[in-house]
């Protein structure tokens, strides 16, 4: 039985915990959070053995294999390299960590210490993107990616995260380095960064405050973001973040030499877009007809997988959470590779030092930096 | 403070004192005109009325306290145009910080904490902004040697409605919900952990304390029909309260019973629920919506199709593992839905409580803004 803790407990903990209670051969041992009410009530909602306000406690009373890490996000370095200096493995919630070095600093001491660690981009592992994942293992596009372009949108009028972000000069939000972008582009990223091959990418970042937020006053918070991603190996990639598009998406497309794909994740739908075109006229006539078929089999898929009970909001979590476990117990490889992880790291930090120099100056002004090569990047884990 | 937003004082503006043309409030009250009373949510729907009639009332040293993301303009429409010679704090600030607690708590004499997390559906969201706050408001109020009463503003949601010891009559005898984790409902879920951590702080730290248990609050500056007539989650309207009483109540009622529970002696420990009298059926209430407000279609829902799907609802949730999230069930249905009456008797006996504006009165007054505003449930 895999002994399992959560530290943090916020709204985030909960989708955790009911998804670890899904997974077989796996109990929660403790739950831990610095305030003692919220510690107590994710204790009594769920099945949990007991609740800390200590991590030292929680880790030697409960004695956990594995901790999730669900805290704000400024105190995942900390938490974390605390929990792989106990030897436990170690999910941490997304965004990893504030700087790429802090990325690096826990890869390195979780190869240290042989224990596992792994982030929580679940986006990546939901039923839609693993099919499109495995069209491209399986050679669809025709070799490496020529271009991609992963969309995230973020709905600024959701009352519970947004409304109180943007009315507190004090929300924990305002303290990260990139800020809101800091708390919610990684997944985004991280779409790109799983099919880039190289290590350094150029990134090219404009990032501004909407014309919304600005209505109110707002400065502080860019909430609108442009950047461009290439590397030498010919690859290339965009990715747009927007507060005010609609509708609100989020989107990876895929361009390979010879066929692409869409990835649309708000339906969990995947759309193959064939290379080769048909013959005058009947280019305009057989591909929509396939595009509806491609339809009418991704609601047929989502329709079998809802009633097979496999079709949970989480279930990219679910996923990620068993594939976790398995490459602890089985030694099987870990779902993100850690180059992935540094990877994704570097490129948020690319982009927060150019905005934030742009700011500095006094502009929001196009700048090309090239991503620091990290020291040592890992690459798949066996 | 960290974040002292729009303070000021609607005070005399010269050293020579102006003349106080308020009212003097009674001498039985616990508190005199001149005792600082702190109203947390004070920006709010329900708690601005709350300034209102304490200011109605005499009193003249309050601390609206609100969040940092209110929009003030309630507490300015009720500032405005009042008699010189109250002083009126604004402090802007946020529960979870003990600072800004200890700050808003200062030498205060009665709390009116109304301050919830209203709409969230995340349990741990709503638990943090009703629970942890209420607790750092307590703490903060235990330093404070002139405290003379602590009311907690409560919900009818706390009520299991079930296993009633006066058949189908709710009033403030009846049992609170036991699980409320199960019932789907984080609104729920916080608002009995916050009674429960007021009533242990009455306990253990001798804090005199007064719950006020609201049931559905209407009137001008909310438009959504409360979810016990019916819901539109899934594309149409669903009638599920028919005959069913709604336990409304207006909301300068509401605010008068509020302020009541705080001012009146000899009722610590105690709890009351807040509805109007001559309380319409859903059918009646939603006939009156469509004709004053605003026509749309709804479809009727009879209890027995209701019952049957909340009881549904919650058997594939449990089957399915929470693919289809626990939010309707058979607690809500009995909370919610079950046919029930109401009793404000205990109100108006020990606190003298008389709902000011009567229903009919109050539902036009509803309608019409609601018609004037264009803005519709």
């Amino acid at each position: 039985m895999l002994k399992v803790a959560i530290v943090g407990c916020g709204k985030i903990a909960d989708a955790h915990a009911s998804q670890i209670r899904r997974i077989e051969g796996c109990e929660i041992v403790g739950v831990c959070d610095r305030e003692p009410l919220m510690a107590k009530q994710l204790f009594e909602r769920f099945p949990v053995k007991q609740y800390f306000t200590d991590l030292t406690e929680l880790v030697d009373k409960a004695r956990p294999d594995v901790i999730h890490i669900t805290t704000p996000a400024e105190s995942h370095f900390d938490v974390a390299r605390f929990c792989l200096e106990q030897s436990c493995h170690v999910y941490v919630e997304k965004p990893f960590t504030l700087y790429a070095e802090q990325a690096q600093h826990l890869v390195d001491l979780a190869q240290r210490k042989g224990v596992k660690l792994t982030v929580g981009h679940n986006d990546q592992f939901s039923h839609v993107a693993r099919r499109m994942r495995a069209l491209v293992q399986s050679g669809y596009l025709g070799g490496p990616p020529v271009h991609m372009e992963s969309y995230y949108s973020y709905d600024l009028g959701d009352p519970s995260y947004a409304r109180a972000l943007l009315g507190d000069k004090r929300h924990w939000v305002r303290r990260l380095p990139g800020k809101l972008l800091q708390n919610v582009i990684s997944h985004g990223i991280a779409r790109i960064a799983e099919f880039l091959t190289g290590d350094s990418p150029h990134v090219i970042a404009h990032g501004f405050v909407s014309s919304l937020l600005k209505q109110i006053n707002e400065r502080e918070i860019v909430d609108e973001l442009r950047v461009i991603i290439s590397e030498e190996q010919g690859t290339t990639a965009y990715f747009t973040f927007s507060s005010q598009m609609r509708p609100s998406i989020h989107q990876l497309r895929i361009y390979g030499p010879k066929n692409g794909l869409v990835l649309d994740q708000d339906h969990e739908i995947l759309i193959r877009l064939r290379g080769q075109k048909f013959k005058s006229y009947a280019d305009m006539f057989i591909p929509p007809a396939l595009f509806a078929k491609q339809h009418l089999g991704n609601l047929i898929t989502n329709v079998r997988l809802f009633l097979g009970r496999d079709f949970h909001m989480d279930s990219g979590m679910n996923y990620l959470i068993e594939s976790f476990y398995r490459s602890i117990r089985e030694h099987a490889p870990l779902p993100i590779p850690y180059r992935e992880i540094l990877l994704t790291a570097r490129i948020m930090d690319a982009i927060f030092d150019q905005l934030s120099t742009c700011r500095s100056n006094g502009q929001m002004a196009l700048q090309a930096r090239p991503v620091p090569p990290g020291t040592i990047v890992p690459g798949l884990e066996s | 403070m960290n974040s002292l937003g729009a303070s000021y004082v609607n005070d005399a503006s010269g050293s020579v004192p102006r003349q106080v043309s308020t009212p003097e409030p009674q001498d039985s009250f616990l508190i005199s005109p001149d005792d600082r009373i702190l109203i947390t949510g004070a920006a709010g729907f329900i708690g601005s009325r709350v300034v209102a009639n304490l200011l109605d009332r005499g009193f003249r040293n309050l601390v609206c306290f609100a969040r940092p993301s209110s929009e003030l303009a309630r507490i300015d429409a009720i500032v405005e145009g009042r008699p010189l010679g109250a002083r009126i704090e604004v402090l802007k600030g946020n529960l979870l910080s003990r600072e800004d607690c200890e700050a808003a708590c200062k030498d205060v004499a009665l709390i009116f904490h109304l301050a919830a997390g209203i709409g969230e559906k995340s349990f741990p969201d709503a638990f943090l902004n009703s629970v942890v706050t209420t607790r750092n408001v307590l703490d903060a109020s235990l330093r404070c040697a002139r405290l003379r009463r602590f009311v907690l503003v409560s919900s009818f949601a706390v009520y299991s409605n079930c296993q009633k010891p006066q058949g189908r009559l709710l009033d403030e005898s009846c049992p609170i919900e036991e699980h409320p984790e199960i019932r789907g409902e984080a609104y729920c879920f916080a608002k009995i952990k916050q009674e429960q951590i007021v009533t242990e702080y009455g306990k253990s730290f001798g804090i005199p304390y007064v719950l006020v248990r609201p049931g559905s609050v209407y009137g001008l500056g909310k438009t959504e029909i409360t979810g016990r007539v019916g819901i539109g989650t899934f594309g149409s309207y669903l009638h599920l309260g028919g005959s069913n009483t709604i336990p409304f109540t207006y909301v300068d009622n509401c605010a008068e019973a509020i302020v009541l529970a705080g001012l009146v002696k000899g009722v610590d420990g105690e709890a009351f629920n807040v509805v109007d009298d001559d309380l319409p059926s859903s059918h009646q209430f939603l006939r009156q919506y469509k004709k004053n407000a605003k026509h749309f279609k709804s479809i009727y829902v009879p209890h027995l199709i209701s019952y049957a799907f909340c009881y549904l609802w919650e058997r594939y949730s449990r089957w399915s593992e929470g693919q289809l999230p626990p939010v309707f069930n058979r607690k809500r249905w009995h909370a919610e839905w079950k046919k029930t009456r109401y009793s404000n008797e205990k109100l108006k006996a020990r606190l003298g409580w008389t709902p000011k504006v009567p229903t009919a009165e109050g539902l036009r007054r509803y309608f019409e803004a609601c018609r004037r505003d264009g803005r519709y449930a």
